[in-house]
């Protein structure tokens, strides 16, 4: 709306990244203020061409601003002592109004409150981002050998890098040969058919979810447990995001950034202390 | 000339000046409401060609003059010894907008009061005039919306309440710092100066610089926008009256203005150099980005106001005293500069 009148580096950032605060302020507000601890100068969050400052500049009653048209900003909700809510809003007449955005201020600090898109966007990134780094860790526990098949070795390679992993890997591949069990090719079949059931055409989670189990069971016993257990991880770490989602707003409403790094560790972590040793790692299946 | 004394019929009395008698009237060839500024007859030395020599220099230039925002003189006509001048009826003028606290200028209105008064003037400076007394008042506003710059060249003020302390005031409050530090030539700057003032008047809806004494009227120059030195001002020292002020860092204008955008701004940066030569013409001023940017500036029709006048109007009482004065009232003054 104003390019220019921010700085470059600034208005180039998300707002939804940002907040502020005036420390001066926070020990005296009161909803008699609020309005104008938010109209500081060096709010980021304050269009000082609105409607508020205009009639403030020009030294009249705050009552003109349901005559005017153009941006405007209001207190929406008090609930003293620490949360104010403040929405911008665009007035086309005494009547009607557009809401832009709604600020909240929280003991003092000022936030802008994320629209609904950029709430899925970020959560499902975030969501995204966790399942991913959860089967690239998984992925670089597993081993394959011609003969033993496809395993999983978390001891040797806690200390290395991913990519001496991956290289580690390609050696032990190639080095070893010893011939595979009976087991072992039993199980590359179910693991290969299994990766064909888990990521085939795109289905509906849920569906998938009920599916392997039970093929799984088919497979053998030993298996259902291996299989039944990372089938179980998958709803967890769901589980664990939406619960997150929930408490986001609470915990850090202010940026999406800090709380998916906040909560990254928990599915990882679930991951790694599986018991179970015969997950199959799908990215790995997946170049196969 | 028997036919021009009949043709305007007197509605109303307006005002009354040192040098004139302004009167509503309607022209019965035309029916338009006008206002008829009669010139007073003066001394014999003031009169002694013919006619007093300030309002002959008032008539012969603004007869010259045709611009939407300028007043238009639309006649003369003399009986006996006196000269009578007719001008455009204006319903109001800037400064009882200004004053008007049931009004909000909103950032198009600004933008319409100073593209109508920078075309105005910017006709008068390619004409070689100088207006020399441009402040609120006069900048005339009719019904329409449209602002025409009257009171060419002097204009000392009678009738209305508020000219009472205006007309001591008012002038030395839109005074250029080269003015007030006794400048004897200087040029367009001095109009320029004006401008800055009212656009900042129009914001903040007070005046900007009210100063009470021409050295108090220095001091908040400087205090607002910083004292200038050999440096920022060449030949400052060698001005007239000249004298060392105490040195003020000047405040930024975005906060006096705090809620205006960064083009305007800059434009009253431009209006506002304390510098003359620093200062924009009307030209520069009209190109600068705030005119072509959003918001686009209100339509006549849409401008405010005063409520007293709609509440006349409404009421269809034709008695609209102030602005005519103001057209007319300062016949004889000769602030004209002539090039």
């Amino acid at each position: 709306m104003l390019p220019g009148r921010l700085g470059v580096p600034l208005s180039q950032e998300n707002k939804l990244w940002l907040s502020w605060h005036d420390s001066t302020w926070i020990p005296i507000l009161n909803p008699t203020n609020i309005m104008d601890y938010f109209s500081q100068k060096s709010n980021i969050f304050y269009d000082r061409t609105c409607n508020n400052e205009n009639v403030r500049m020009q030294r009249l009653g705050l009552d003109q601003l349901t005559n005017m048209t153009g941006i405007e900003y209001i207190l929406l909700h008090v609930a003293e002592p620490i949360l104010y809510v403040i929405r911008k809003q665009h007035r086309h007449s005494p009547t009607e109004v557009t809401p832009l955005a709604d600020y909240y201020i929280i003991a003092g600090v000022v936030y802008q409150a994320p629209d609904l898109a950029n709430v899925f966007n970020s959560r499902i990134l975030s969501a995204v981002t966790h399942l991913q780094s959860a089967f690239e860790e998984a992925s670089s526990y597993s081993r394959y050998h011609p003969n033993k098949g496809y395993s999983w070795d978390f001891s040797a390679n806690k200390a290395l890098s991913d990519k001496s992993k991956a290289a580690s890997k390609k050696d032990a591949s190639s080095n070893k040969e010893e011939p595979g069990s009976l087991f072992q090719r039993q199980r590359v079949d179910m693991l290969l058919g299994e990766l064909l059931r888990k990521f085939p055409p795109p289905m509906p989670p849920q569906f998938q979810q009920q599916q392997q189990p039970q093929q799984a069971g088919a497979a053998g016993a030993q298996n259902q447990t291996g299989t039944s257990n990372q089938v179980k991880t998958e709803p967890q770490s769901q589980d664990q995001q939406n619960s997150t989602i929930k408490q986001e707003p609470i915990d850090n409403p202010s940026s999406n950034n800090p709380a998916p790094a906040e909560t990254s560790p928990a599915p990882v972590m679930d991951i790694k202390t599986e018991p179970s040793e015969m997950k199959p790692p799908p990215e790995k299946k997946m170049k196969i | 000339m028997e036919s021009k004394l009949t043709r305007y019929e007197k509605i109303d009395f307006l005002g009354e000046g040192q040098f004139a008698t302004v009167y509503k009237a309607r022209d019965t060839v035309t029916d338009k409401i006008v206002a008829v500024k009669k010139i007073k007859i003066g001394s014999r030395e003031e009169a002694q060609d013919g006619i007093n020599r300030t309002a002959l220099r008032e008539i012969k230039l603004l007869h010259e003059l045709q611009h939407e925002n300028v007043i238009g003189l639309l006649d003369v006509f003399g009986h006996k010894s006196n000269v009578s001048l007719v001008f455009d009826f204006m319903d109001t003028d800037l400064e009882i907008i200004i004053k008007d606290p049931k009004i909000v200028l909103t950032p198009a209105n600004i933008k319409a009061y100073m593209l109508m008064t920078l075309q105005g003037l910017e006709y008068l400076h390619l004409n070689w005039i100088l207006h020399r007394d441009l402040k609120p008042n006069n900048l005339l506003v009719n019904f329409q919306g449209v602002l025409k710059i009257g009171d060419f060249g002097l204009a000392k003020f009678f009738g209305s309440p508020n000219r009472i302390y205006t007309h001591q005031v008012v002038t030395r409050w839109y005074r250029s710092p080269e003015l007030l530090f006794g400048a004897r030539q200087y040029g367009t700057g001095v109009d320029i100066w004006a401008v800055g003032c009212i656009l900042a008047e129009l914001l903040l809806r007070v005046a900007f610089l009210p100063g009470e004494s021409d050295l108090d009227q220095l001091t908040k120059i400087f205090q607002a926008l910083g004292t200038p030195t050999e440096e920022t001002w060449p030949g400052l020292k060698s001005l007239p009256d000249y004298m060392q002020f105490k040195v003020f860092p000047g405040t930024p204008l975005q906060h006096i203005f705090t809620a205006a955008p960064d083009d305007l701004i800059q434009l009253a940066e431009k209006l506002l150099a304390i510098y003359p030569l620093n200062r924009c013409s009307c030209t520069e001023a009209l190109n600068m980005p705030y005119f072509s940017n959003k918001p686009a500036p209100t339509v006549g029709s849409k401008l405010p106001m005063p409520t007293s006048l709609v509440q006349k109007v409404q009421e269809e009482k034709p008695s609209l005293k102030r602005k005519l004065l103001e057209s007319m009232e300062g016949a004889t003054l000769p602030k004209k500069l002539l090039f």
